[in-house]
């Protein structure tokens, strides 16, 4: 495409719903990918292992308002309603398993009566509330953060009035329940409604999931409800065709929209000059000039890397590098013969609140956790596990060597809880950290693009005071998952970045 | 006695303590940058103020923040703190710039030395690693403290170039001004630049620590029949108004140490707006609050106020005494009057000795800062309030015409 009046840097989700929204707009757009393929996480990649490709998603959906405008329904992405939640399971010590849907079923209150029948009690309430709490995140994700020390306080004010009424309306006792489980851990969390210890840890697991956060660190309560929106609940559910379905659908409404999709071509360098961006680079020396560019790669590797300090504020630069991203999770694919013994839905391995914590324990100290929270999907004979603590800064080792070690950690625990899997196993495929940031250009191997922690979040991410996807550099937005709205699968942040470049561009 | 906990406050001392505490005999210290300096070795300090117009006047200036900035990115960074244009200036070029936060503020002001291609000095009022560092992420640059292991002397007066030619192996007729160039003396390696604060001809002389007391020495005895003097800071600060020159946290406080917006200063307001260079390309710091100043103009100025000294004497005369004159440059803010209303404030007032006329550096309001705009500035006498009407004139207030020869 010649000339585009819009770059967009990345082919991930976020970017494609952002390329496609702005498309729909009557934007000449143009996408460029460094990778072979779109989808950026949702896409597996073959050096890890042919079979790998498949399921390196456990699930995710975007938003529905997102589906509609896009019109991903026309191009193939098949409806909500045929999506399977399909249940969480906490292996018990007994042999048993805790079953665990977001809903009130009636296998959901027996499982859990057999622990604890109080704890049965209050599960209807508990689901009420977390599902309260998620439909307010939801409306919190799609308000425009404030930028702090900003004087444009009667723009910002009205979208954040129209937040703070939904808080109120959400009721005396859940608005306030709403603004202490934010910064809870996620022990004090599940202990303040559940008596029974496996019924802790397994919602506690959800507290911690994908972030590098222990049980009993601040900010769970908020991981858990930001991983509640994006699953629909405890379990994962994804889009029957799976994440390749998702990203299928976008790249065709993209191209319907008249929108250009470019794979294999790494952008190097963002031009700016003065403070205004002028295009891109790309690795290969190609130059295209565009007045707007949005990056869908992480907040650290666009402003450090690809705009590069010199080009920014030194206040700015210092806040970019204290971004934390510290990825610590990795993910084993193991391809069996079928006879593995796992239950489909969405396994979690996460005995006690105290197991999750020794397993962060390790992280903290840059080690890999010797009794690991996992959490396992699969999809016929491949399974896939999700390992936590598996930092990306080990202490005196690197991930080529460590590799062996996660692998053999994985399946020991697996094992222990289901004894056939370990016969079953034909070949075992790991992502690391370290891949995480090689393949997939994640830096330090952070999912997220940036820990989903309290001082990371709403208008302080990615940057306190920039949270509305604006950069020092005039034209230059962030649309990826470092932004507002971001973290999981959800289009969120893609679709807010859309709507910030044409309401500015709307003003002139 | 363990001294070491008062050790902890004690002041530091610079490598030519040895020499000037002796000759300091009214004790008349000053603290600058963490050391205990002279700030006169008289009871007066006319003496020492004479000796910078009209001889040559030996100052210890080691507190000055000194930094070695070198490596391929070296000009780069300096580009990009500064607004001056660094890639532009020559190996032996010195230059005088202010540098700002991203709001286009000053943070301090200093000299940027250019020692070679790639490897550059720079001076600061302030402790300035952490800025340097800041700014040098992504770069390929190291950034050296010098400021212990650099002593520094100003020798300046009309005579200060004969004086240096007598102990320097290379003469200093070709070397002009803000330009530096390495000699030696005394037996000793230095860099000689044609800089200093008062306004007259004069050289600043860097040298390793160690060699401190010697240089010094050397100096003195080349000087002796060119009547040198050492001299302390007070009347470097009166000849440094005379020359139009600020002070940091006297004249505009420090962005970073600023309580509220309005007490920062840009460097358009202070007189700077020649070291802002907005057609270099790239980002450099604070460049778009500067560009936006710069299009809109600066809400005030800093320039000169020369009190008439007719109107001085009237005042005083109600009272029945004659004009009182401090006898340093007086740091306080003076409200600065016209038709009544309060249009600005001086931040350092002195008598010039060599003008014969009271002065000072003032910071006026738009439109009030025209050159020849007449304006009152508020003095004490005899414990009331009165005004003494004057000119408002560019700076600097006097200059030598040898002073650039
Ligand atoms: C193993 C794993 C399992 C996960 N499981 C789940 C899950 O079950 N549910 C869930 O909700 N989330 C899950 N996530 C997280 C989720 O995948 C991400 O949050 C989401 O995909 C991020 O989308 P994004 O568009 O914001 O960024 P990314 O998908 O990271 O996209 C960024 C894109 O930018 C490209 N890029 C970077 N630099 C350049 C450059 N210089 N030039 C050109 N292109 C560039 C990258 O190649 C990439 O394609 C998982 C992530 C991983 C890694």
């Amino acid at each position: 495409m010649a000339n585009p009046d819009i770059i967009v840097i990345g082919a991930g989700h976020n970017g494609l719903v952002a390329a496609t929204y702005l498309a729909r707009a009557g934007r000449k757009v143009l996408v460029l990918e460094r990778r072979e393929v779109p989808g950026g996480q949702l896409a597996g990649d073959a050096r890890i292992g042919a079979f790998a490709t498949r399921p390196i998603h456990a699930g995710g959906q975007l938003r529905a308002d997102i589906v509609r405008d896009l019109g991903l329904a026309n191009h193939g992405l098949a409806s909500e309603a045929s999506a399977d939640a399909g249940a969480y399971l906490a292996p018990l010590p007994d042999g048993r398993m805790l079953r665990l849907a977001a809903s009130t079923d009636a296998a959901t209150l027996d499982s859990i009566r057999a622990l604890s029948p109080r704890d049965a009690e209050r599960w209807p309430e508990f689901v009420r509330f977390m599902n309260s709490a998620a439909a307010y995140l939801e409306a919190g994700q799609a308000t425009p953060m404030p930028r702090l020390a900003n004087a444009d306080l009667l723009e910002q004010g009205r979208p954040l009035a129209a937040l703070a009424w939904k808080l109120r309306r959400l009721g005396r006792t859940d608005m306030f329940r709403f603004m202490r489980v934010l910064t809870m851990s996620a022990v004090e969390f599940a202990e303040e409604w559940f008596e029974s210890e496996p019924l802790r840890a397994a919602i506690g697991a959800v507290a911690i999931h994908g972030v590098s956060i222990g049980s009993m660190s601040a900010g769970g309560g908020y991981v858990l409800i930001h991983n509640w929106l994006n699953r629909g609940g405890l379990a994962h559910r994804g889009t029957r065709g799976g994440a390749q379905d998702m990203v299928n659908a976008l790249v065709a409404a993209l191209r319907a929209r008249g929108g250009e999709l470019r794979t294999s071509a790494p952008v190097a360098q963002v031009l700016v000059e003065r403070q205004v961006v002028r295009g891109v680079r790309l690795e290969s020396g190609e130059e295209i000039l565009a007045g707007t560019v949005l990056s869908d790669a992480d907040p650290r590797r666009t402003l450090l890397g690809l705009v590069g300090a010199p080009e920014l504020p030194p206040e700015f630069v210092w806040q970019a590098q204290s971004i934390k991203m510290r990825g610590s999770v990795a993910k084993v694919h193991v391809l069996t013969d079928g006879q593995h013994g796992i239950p489909g839905g969405t396994v979690v391995i996460a005995p006690t609140t105290k197991y999750l914590e020794r397993a962060y324990d390790a992280a903290k100290y840059g080690q890999v956790s010797e009794h690991p929270y996992l959490e396992l999907t699969h999809s016929g004979d491949v399974v896939s596990i999700h390992y936590q603590f598996a930092p990306y800064s080990l202490r005196g080792g690197d991930w080529q060597a460590m590799r062996a070690t996660l692998e053999r950690r994985a399946i020991a625990t697996v094992s222990e809880r289901f004894a056939g899997f370990r016969d079953s196993i034909r070949e075992v495929r790991s992502i690391t950290p370290f891949d995480l940031e090689q393949t997939w250009a994640l830096t330090e191997g952070d999912l997220n693009h940036g820990q989903l922690i309290l001082d990371q979040l709403l208008f302080m991410r990615p940057i306190p005071g920039w949270s509305d996807h604006r950069t020092p550099v005039d034209g230059l937005y962030l649309c990826g998952s470092g932004v507002h709205g971001g973290g999981g699968v959800s289009g969120v942040s893609g679709r807010n970045a859309a709507r910030r470049v044409l309401r500015v561009s709307a003003r002139g | 006695m363990n001294d070491a906990p008062y050790s902890l406050y004690r002041l530091k001392r610079t490598p030519f303590h040895e020499r000037v505490a002796p000759l300091c005999l009214p004790q008349n210290w000053r603290r600058w940058a963490g050391c205990i300096t002279v700030g006169s070795y008289d009871l007066g300090i006319d003496r020492e103020y004479w000796a910078i117009r009209d001889a040559a006047a030996l100052i210890d200036v080691s507190p000055l923040m000194k930094y070695l900035v070198e490596g391929p990115d070296a000009a780069r960074l300096l580009d990009r703190i500064t607004p001056r244009n660094i890639h532009k200036m020559a190996i032996g070029q010195v230059f005088y710039t202010g540098w700002c936060d991203d709001d286009g503020k000053l943070l301090d002001d200093g000299t940027v030395t250019r020692l070679g291609e790639r490897s550059f000095r720079l001076t600061s009022a302030e402790p300035s690693l952490r800025w340097l560092a800041m700014n040098a992420v992504g770069m390929d640059v190291t950034i050296t403290e010098a400021t212990d292991r650099m002593a520094a002397l100003s020798l300046q007066g009309p005579k200060s170039r004969a004086v240096l030619n007598r102990c320097c192996e290379d003469g200093l007729d070709t070397l002009r001004f803000f330009r530096m160039a390495p000699n030696r003396l005394g037996g000793r390696s230095v860099t000689i630049s044609r800089t200093g604060y008062t306004g007259d001809l004069g050289y600043e002389i860097w040298m390793d620590a160690a060699d401190a007391l010697p240089v010094w020495d050397a100096i003195m005895a080349a000087g002796a029949d060119h009547g040198i003097v050492p001299c302390g800071i007070l009347a470097m600060d009166m000849a440094r108004v005379e020359a139009g020159l600020f002070m940091i946290d006297v004249d505009y406080t420090a962005a970073n140490h600023a309580w509220i917006a309005g007490q920062k200063s840009s460097p358009y307001e202070m007189g700077l707006g020649w070291t802002v260079n907005l057609d270099k390309p790239g980002y450099f710091v604070g460049r778009r609050a500067l560009e936006r100043e710069h299009r809109e103009g600066s809400a005030w100025r800093l320039v000169g106020l020369e009190v008439d000294w007719e109107g001085l004497e009237r005042v005083y005369a109600e009272v029945g005494l004659p004009p009182q004159i401090p006898g340093t440059a007086v740091r306080g803010s003076l409200p600065v009057m016209r038709d009544r209303q309060q249009v600005g404030y001086a931040s350092t007032s002195t008598w010039s000795p060599i003008l014969k006329k009271y002065i000072a550096l003032v910071h006026l309001e738009r439109p009030h800062f025209e050159p020849g705009t007449r304006v009152e500035i508020e003095i004490t006498v005899e414990h009331h309030r009165r005004y003494a009407p004057g000119t408002v004139v560019a700076l600097p207030f006097y200059e030598p015409e040898w002073k650039k020869k």
